[in-house]
């Protein structure tokens, strides 16, 4: 380093801040003084679990907001199906952790029809035909007829599937056994035919469905890159193996210890999740990067398809997740006391004279915090966090440069999608299961986003925070009441006030910082 | 046999029929100049060459291949380092970053960065620093820079001398010439000194079509083609 860069005091860096962001430092401070003034009514007990209770409902709101926030930055696209992902995600972790003979029936016809679509390049040929009939509607058929076939294809495979409208085969009585400490298997189904028809059936089936694809946007060499290649190969293998072992994998599976199952049904909800998004954004968004609003339009319709094929699979009525037996035990030595007893297996422990949830407050927020860091870390240090950095101002750039930003950008997609899964595993067990629980979430999430800045990723985590613990403070004082001097009883927010009071922050914020606290001036 | 070669290209952007029918030739180790009045399409055909704009006829063949079908991150991939007009620095990214990002291979960077340097001392000094900190001189040394990171055999260089000081006009034109004794150039430049000096061959556009060409030498005598199409008015 030379003169010139020579590091400025700290005197100078503080007063430079304060001529650039002057309003920014007010805003901060303000909220910051509001929110103490706003603990301060409560009873000192009472601080210390609302702050942790706000920093568990800003960690779940983080993980649905940055998602939205990096997709939102890199490819203008505001994905409403958001919060149905976050929700599906809670609904396939729910479904690995309890029902694991189901989740392995599923990977199957799942792999299988991945194989084909990892050797998009190979497609390109036979799309460029389809697309030189000249109509749109050539494609759409093939997608249709690819869809069909795959479903024919799908009622031809074994499943372990429950009965949502029978109770003992409801999701619900799954619940309930387990908290008992009971795992009951489904009967395992068999083939609807030969299986290697079934197979190559799902695999035709989805082969021409990635033709139609292809054939909206078939330019490009017709070779697959090798890891097309390896993906395909590696699926289709995983795919069959399933198939072939799989009374050995369920076996296991329900001998394994529940807590690590729970950590396993996250990672396969993140991963198909993640997947799930990226397939999004190949088939829904990218034809549409030149129309915003269609995008808005057709982002909104599949989510109110998840939330109608969530019903139809999981039943109607609301559920619980139960939660990690590691994170729920009770009698003997419980609660623990302070942070070291973390990992005793109690349910709460007492800290600072407050009694403290282990799964909810502390292994919530401790994921939070490691996703934060660790997409921080990603973004910051890694070559695809500088392409995104890069493509969030000028995508064409990047490309003329010999990135290939179209992977890039379903790489991101997924792995917001994948985020707002995590998210969902992990509020499954303190919120529970609803096909409401999305839309809920995700208005959170724009307004934490709005908050922060729409496209800053530590925007995002600051704006969840701040959404979380407003929100906890007003169910807390919903408790206890406000004593207000020109009223006989204590005013007690009711429950829609605690929304409406991250609506009313977001207003106030904006008005003075119309780009959110950490926003960069629209150009 | 040239190295680039356009026939008959022509590109659409929307409903406008901006590139009617341009030729152009590019011949290995060549430095060739596009000439042309503002609007005349010499951006769009580079940007129709590398990918960016979609090509709506005629064929730009490179290195023997044609190569308009191509996406613009396969065409970077055959070796064509692109300089565009506006610069196109990311501000969010560091000098060094902006010069690793264009790194195809791993290690691009390390095998380039000492030729750079020699080119452009400033961006040395610079390294650390952000994007956005720079001058109008040093955002454009940057730019091609960053085009010579990757072993490119032809780059596109859009209007190098726009908007610099004469000193920093001198230190460009310096450094184009020592890039293109071992890579070809294709440069957009309305300045005709620049022009004249740099390059050996010249292709003339006029609303969208490409309206004569040849050696820079014979040009620079032949005040009427001079009059004609890259005159005032």
């Amino acid at each position: 380093m030379t003169t010139a860069t020579a590091k400025p005091s700290l005197g100078d860096r503080w007063s430079k801040a304060w001529t650039r962001d002057r309003r920014r430092i007010i805003v901060a401070a303000v909220v910051a003084a509001l929110l103490v003034i706003g603990l301060g009514g409560l009873d000192p007990e009472d601080w210390f679990v609302t702050i942790m209770r706000g920093l568990a409902t800003g960690a779940i709101t983080f993980l649905v907001a940055s998602g939205l926030s990096l997709i939102l930055g890199l490819m203008d696209v505001l994905n409403l199906a958001h919060g149905e992902l976050f929700m599906l995600g809670a609904y396939l972790g729910w479904t690995a952790y309890i029902r694991p003979d189901t989740t392995v029936d599923l990977l199957a016809p799942i792999l299988i029809t991945i194989a084909p679509f990892a050797l998009w390049a190979l497609w390109r040929p036979l799309g460029r035909k389809v697309a030189a009939l000249g109509s749109r509607w050539a494609g759409w058929l093939l997608v249709a007829v690819g869809l069909g076939g795959w479903w024919w294809a799908w009622r031809l495979f074994p499943l372990a599937i429950w009965d949502p409208s029978v109770y003992a085969e409801s999701p619900i009585t799954f619940s309930l056994a387990f908290d008992i400490g009971t795992l009951v298997p489904l009967p395992a189904g068999t083939f609807g035919g030969p299986a290697l028809i079934a197979v190559l059936a799902m695999l035709v089936a989805a082969s021409i469905a990635a033709v139609g694809l292809v054939s909206f946007n078939p330019t490009g060499s017709p070779r697959p890159s090798a890891k097309g290649i390896g993906a395909s190969i590696v699926a289709l293998a995983a795919g069959l193996s399933i198939l072939a072992w799989r009374e050995g994998l369920v076996e296991g599976l329900f001998a394994m210890n529940p807590t690590l199952r729970f950590f396993l049904a996250g990672i396969v909800s993140v991963i198909v999740i993640s997947a799930i998004g990226a397939g999004v954004e190949v088939a829904l968004i990218r034809p549409l990067y030149d129309r915003p609003i269609y995008q808005l339009m057709i982002t909104l319709g599949f989510g109110f398809i998840l939330i109608e094929l969530v019903r139809e699979v999981w039943g109607r009525p609301e559920f619980t997740m139960p939660k990690p037996p590691a994170f729920n035990g009770i009698g003997e030595g419980c609660p623990g006391q302070g942070i070291g007893d973390l990992f005793s297996g109690c349910s709460t422990i007492e800290m600072f004279g407050a009694r403290i949830r282990t799964y909810n407050e502390l292994f919530i927020v401790g994921i939070g915090i490691i996703v934060l860091v660790g997409v921080s870390l990603l973004i910051k240090r890694t070559r695809i966090g500088m392409v995104i950095r890069a493509g969030v101002q000028d995508r064409h750039m990047v490309e003329a440069l010999g990135v290939n930003v179209r992977v890039v950008f379903m790489g991101v997609f997924a792995m917001g999608a994948g985020l707002a899964a995590l998210g969902g595993v992990l509020a499954g067990p303190s919120i529970g299961l609803s096909p409401e629980m999305g839309g809920r979430l995700l208005l959170s999430a724009l307004i934490a986003l709005a908050i922060g800045g729409l496209t800053s990723f530590p925007g995002a985590a600051v704006g969840a925070v701040l959404v979380g613990i407003l929100q906890q403070i007003i169910i807390r004082y919903g408790q206890t009441g406000i004593p207000l001097p020109w009223l006989e009883e204590p005013f007690k927010p009711s429950p829609p006030l605690v929304p409406a009071s991250t609506v009313l922050l977001m207003i106030v914020i904006l008005l003075v910082l119309p780009n959110g606290l950490l926003g960069k001036a629209e150009h | 046999m040239s190295l680039l070669s356009l026939e008959a290209v022509n590109t659409h952007i929307g409903q406008y029929h901006i590139l009617q029918g341009v030729d152009l030739e590019v011949g290995a180790g060549e430095i060739v100049a596009m000439l042309g009045r503002n609007g005349a399409g010499k951006t769009t055909t580079l940007k129709t060459i590398m990918g960016l704009h979609p090509r709506t006829g005629g064929t730009v063949t490179f290195d023997g291949e044609e190569i308009g079908e191509l996406r613009p991150y396969e065409v970077a991939s055959l070796g064509i380092g692109y300089v565009p007009e506006n610069r196109a620095i990311f501000a969010d990214l560091s000098v060094e970053e902006n010069l690793r990002i264009a790194e195809r291979e791993r290690g691009d960077l390390a095998r380039s960065i000492d030729f750079i340097h020699d080119l452009f001392p400033d961006l040395a000094r610079l390294a650390e620093l952000p994007g956005t900190s720079l001058s109008g001189g040093q955002q454009q040394m940057l730019a091609v820079a960053r085009a010579l990171v990757p072993e490119n055999r032809l780059l596109l260089i859009d209007e190098p001398s726009e908007g610099l000081a004469p000193v920093i006009i001198e230190q460009m034109m310096e450094a184009i010439r020592s890039i293109s004794s071992d890579t070809t150039v294709l440069l957009v430049e309305q300045n005709f000194v620049v022009a004249s000096r740099l390059a050996q061959q010249y292709v003339i556009l006029e609303e969208g079509r490409s309206v004569a060409g040849g050696a820079m030498a014979d040009l620079v005598d032949d005040d009427e083609t001079i009059n004609r199409y890259l005159g005032a008015g």
